[in-house]
């Protein structure tokens, strides 16, 4: 058995956590002699020696966990993951500086994209409004285009309207996960996250596959979202939405915050408002994509030289075509909506929306249409201020 | 001494000849029914007797017997009660003569008045086959009798009523004591033609009280799936929050559907009839059925004692609207699988089998999720994230399959609701409608939704650029053969909508816009 699956054996134990494991290597120098040593005799009075006198249910845990080291290490084959520990080089750097990085990492799909530099965290809602899944997938198409990589943590919401902009886009984007990957949460987001891997992105896991997801996982899964990423944008929160244990997570580890503004009586922004009051010197504010790409240091300053995005991803389609994209690039969601604007018959409205969704530009969400790929292009944007307030921190250095 | 009456019983949606026979003989008093009797026929004594009594005929203090020939066909209901009376009547001699050529039907109550039953025109055809055709019938169904040519049906009131028209068939040529309030019914099929007298009696059940499409405001591409729906006979889902106006709208199908054929109201007819629902005349109007979610398993497919018929059969020929789909029970839903295929149900009870027709349409609606509020823009959605997948999921896929049409309602903007402009009235839809399955009739000789196979393919024939532009949809999302299939049933039916003989492209561009979102769930729910 290789050292990575000997490492992964361990943390599957229950009760081992980072430290656990991390101290487990120092003392006996590599995972594979932690193993066999567990499998020896006095294995148990040695491991309670390491871990304290409080360590005995850990030790037995151990003790279980290695007896069984063949099969476990069988099931993980089983998953199709690869592991990644963090002393393996393409272990993600900006992970491994933080405070406690997760000792192993279980990987499906490429492990390139997680050493990726120009890495942002778009979080937010599992109840978002309209506006909200829209923001958030402009935002992500547009990092996406820049070759940016979008991380976020597959939930139903922000996440997942960030997630599927970004590969609609053809863009890279990671997953982190709160459980296994046998167990994939939500389950909704199956077929989700298997675009992702097949698209030069990653769904990354910390447990072993077969462990499931837990109440308290999601916070804990959500440090290593925001120490993946050079800045972490949270789009819609409520309170207490594990959105803002990121972006204080975020915080803690030095990185970037933005959020997205939002009214003073909509449930989904007091969170965001809140990140606002509470670290006024440290937290920016989403002004518009555009100008987000700037103040990330994605595009320079001045007028863009993009073309219209929106605009060129509806030159080859039809006169009819091109109206309802262009509604539906505005927000015009319903075909009610757009048969009011338009004036065209019904029939001739929905076979429009199927054009343009087999071109990629929308997607059906229950009666509602929404601009996607091209669709979701950035206007101009605004000029920036000539002096910009002091205090501000620069832009990410990418 | 003996007396044979005619009379008849109800065996799922046919009638069955009857002859009863009366033996009044002396001895200790006594009352015995024979012939596989049902309960409500044990209990015809009781009303035999307080009605002869109340009729102003004395009952005979004698051993009465009843038998019901054929001995092993189980009579049921209480249409036998008024040849059980007379025969009684005949058989003490208090009334003279042989009921011989006459048949007769009906409940009596205590006071010697004749009810209707249920079912009197299966019944009364099925007299009619056996040579029977002078009958004695309750008044209320009168006109389901007279739907039957060739009959003379005498409407009697009363059992008094009913012993004198024997006895003035016996004195031919006397007229008929004044007292007597007979409404003589012409024989049908005398001078004018079939089709003229059904559209005499059509008239009768048309029952307005349906809201006009005109009502519904906004929900253009709900308006536009229902209005495919209807012309070719799909399957339809309406899937939307609570108020969208799902309901209203499914309401209106009664307005937008043509009249049903002679032959397919003859059916519904004689369907209505064993429902108890004594129609005055022809049943013209397609029939809409919208039974509640507790609906049982027999109350929809049919069954109980009397091996009555269930909703899919009163839905037979016209439109089956399930609202609140989820909320029906499982085994319900599932029992629809059967009818959905072939048309029709068999309904077994011990002893007993009945096929009943049910070639209905099936309209249904469903909230996205128990709370209804998943997917609207309100976040008002209660419901935790695997919720509303699983309830979709109680609608199981075979079933699922079954479904041509599935349409999102979003809820409607306030603006359409106080907006000057009216939606399009029903008559301009129906008449789309009508169009549009006259062509299918003159092609195919049925509705699209029921084209399966190599007749879709045979008439919905793509040219190459059609061809590749179906290919590209059904792989839009992964479609299965089935779905592929219906994608073409609905585009051939857009087509007929158009008067178009050719499924051109953008036939099957809009029919997309009605696919399942089964499989598009990750994206369209979720995300």
């Amino acid at each position: 058995m290789d050292e990575a699956l000997a490492c992964a054996v361990l943390a599957s134990a229950a009760g081992v956590g980072p430290a656990t494991l991390t101290r487990l290597l120092a003392t006996f120098g590599s995972g594979r002699a932690t193993l066999a040593l567990a499998a020896g005799s006095n294995a148990r009075s040695r491991l309670v020696g390491v871990l304290g006198p409080d360590g005995g249910p850990v030790a037995d845990a151990l003790i279980a966990a290695v007896s069984e080291a063949e099969s476990r290490a069988a099931a993980i084959g089983r998953a199709g993951v690869t592991v990644l520990l963090a002393s393996d080089p393409e272990y993600p750097a900006a992970l491994r500086g933080t405070r406690d990085p997760p000792p192993v990492l279980f990987v499906r799909g490429d492990r390139a994209v997680l050493s990726a530099t120009n890495t942002l965290a778009i979080v937010g809602t599992r109840r978002p409004t309209e506006t909200g899944r829209r923001i958030a997938g402009r935002i992500a198409t547009a990092v996406a285009t820049l070759d940016g990589v979008v991380v976020s943590g597959l939930a139903v919401g922000i996440d997942g309207a960030a997630h599927a902009a970004a590969v609609t886009a053809g863009g890279r984007t990671i997953a982190v996960l709160g459980g296994g990957h046998d167990e994939l949460y939500p389950r909704a987001h199956r077929r989700l996250a298997a675009e992702i891997a097949e698209h030069g992105g990653a769904v990354v896991s910390e447990t072993p596959p077969w462990v499931r997801p837990a109440a308290w996982s999601f916070p804990q899964r959500n440090r290593i979202i925001s120490g993946l990423s050079a800045a972490t944008i949270v789009v819609e929160a409520g309170h207490g939405s594990g959105a803002l244990i990121t972006a204080r997570a975020a915080l803690q580890q030095g990185r970037d915050v933005f959020v997205v503004p939002g009214p003073l009586d909509t449930p989904t922004s007091a969170g965001c408002l809140a990140l606002l009051r509470e670290a006024p010197d440290a937290v920016r504010v989403v002004a518009g994509v555009p100008e987000l790409l700037v103040d990330l240091g994605l595009v320079s300053d001045g007028p863009r030289s993009r073309p219209d995005s929106g605009r060129a991803a509806l030159a080859e389609a039809g006169p009819v075509e091109r109206e309802v994209g262009t509604l539906v690039a505005a927000g015009v969601g319903t075909v009610d909506a757009l048969v009011a604007a338009t004036e065209l018959p019904v029939a001739t409205v929905l076979a429009a929306i199927t054009m343009l969704e087999t071109r990629g530009l929308v997607v059906d969400a229950l009666g509602r249409y929404r601009p996607a790929g091209g669709l979701l292009g950035t206007p101009r944007p605004a000029r920036r201020p000539r002096h910009a307030p002091s205090g501000r921190a620069p832009p990410v250095p990418w | 001494m003996l007396a044979t009456v005619f009379s008849a019983t109800l065996s799922g949606l046919e009638g069955r000849v009857v002859r009863v026979e009366v033996d009044v003989a002396p001895g200790l008093p006594g009352f015995t029914i024979v012939g596989l009797p049902d309960a409500a026929l044990q209990e015809a004594r009781e009303r035999v007797r307080g009605a002869i009594r109340n009729s102003g005929f004395e009952y005979p203090p004698r051993r009465i017997t009843v038998n019901l020939a054929p001995a092993d066909v189980p009579k049921q209901g209480a249409s036998l009660d008024l040849p059980i009376a007379v025969g009684v009547l005949l058989g003490s001699e208090q009334v003279h003569g042989s009921a011989g050529p006459w048949a007769l039907l009906g409940e009596l109550s205590l006071g010697g008045e004749i009810r209707p039953a249920p079912g009197i025109l299966p019944m009364v055809a099925a007299l009619a086959a056996a040579g029977i055709r002078r009958l004695v019938v309750p008044e209320a169904a009168a006109g389901e009798a007279r739907l039957v040519p060739d009959v003379a049906a005498l409407a009697a009131p009363s059992l008094r009523a009913a012993t004198d028209v024997l006895r003035g068939r016996r004195v031919r040529g006397r007229s008929a004591p004044p007292s007597v309030d007979l409404a003589p019914l012409p024989a049908a099929g005398e001078g004018e033609s079939r089709s003229a007298r059904l559209a005499a009696v059509e008239a009768a059940s048309v029952v307005p009280d349906v809201p006009d499409l005109g009502e519904v405001r906004g929900q253009h591409e709900a308006r536009r799936a229902l209005e495919i729906a209807l012309a070719g006979g799909h399957g339809l889902l309406l899937w939307g929050p609570p108020g969208s106006g799902k309901t209203l709208l499914a309401r209106t199908i009664p307005t937008l559907l043509p009249p049903l054929d002679d032959q397919e109201a003859l059916a519904a007819t004689i369907v209505a009839s064993v429902a108890g629902a004594a129609p005055s005349g022809l049943v013209r109007r397609r029939p809409f059925r919208a039974p509640h979610h507790t609906t049982s398993y027999a109350g929809m497919v049919g069954g109980g004692p009397r091996l009555a018929p269930g909703e899919v059969t009163l839905a037979d020929g016209g439109v089956l609207f399930l609202d609140e789909l989820p909320e029906f029970g499982r085994d319900v839903l599932e029992a629809l699988r059967q009818p959905l295929e072939e048309g029709s149900v068999t309904v077994v009870r011990v002893g007993r089998a009945a096929t009943f027709p049910a070639r209905f349409q099936l309209v249904a609606a469903m909230n996205p999720c128990p709370c209804g509020w998943h997917g609207s823009d309100e976040s008002r959605c209660v419901c935790p994230e695997p919720v509303p997948r699983r309830y979709l999921a109680r609608v199981s896929g075979p079933l699922r399959d079954r479904i041509d049409l599935w349409v999102m309602m979003p809820r409607v903007a306030a603006g359409e609701i106080v907006g000057p402009v009216g939606s399009e009235r029903s008559v301009a839809v129906a008449a789309r409608v009508a169009a549009a399955r006259r062509r299918q009739a003159g092609r195919q000789g049925r509705l699209n939704g029921r084209l399966r196979g190599n007749a879709l393919r045979r008439f919905c024939r793509l040219d190459p650029a059609s061809s590749s532009r179906a290919v590209t949809l059904a792989e839009l999302d992964a479609q299965t053969a089935r779905g592929t299939e219906r994608l073409l049933r609905v585009a051939r039916t857009i087509a007929d909508l158009a008067g178009s003989d050719a499924v051109d492209a953008s036939h099957l561009d809009e029919a997309a816009r009605f696919r399942s979102p089964a499989s598009r769930l990750d994206r369209a729910i979720a995300v």
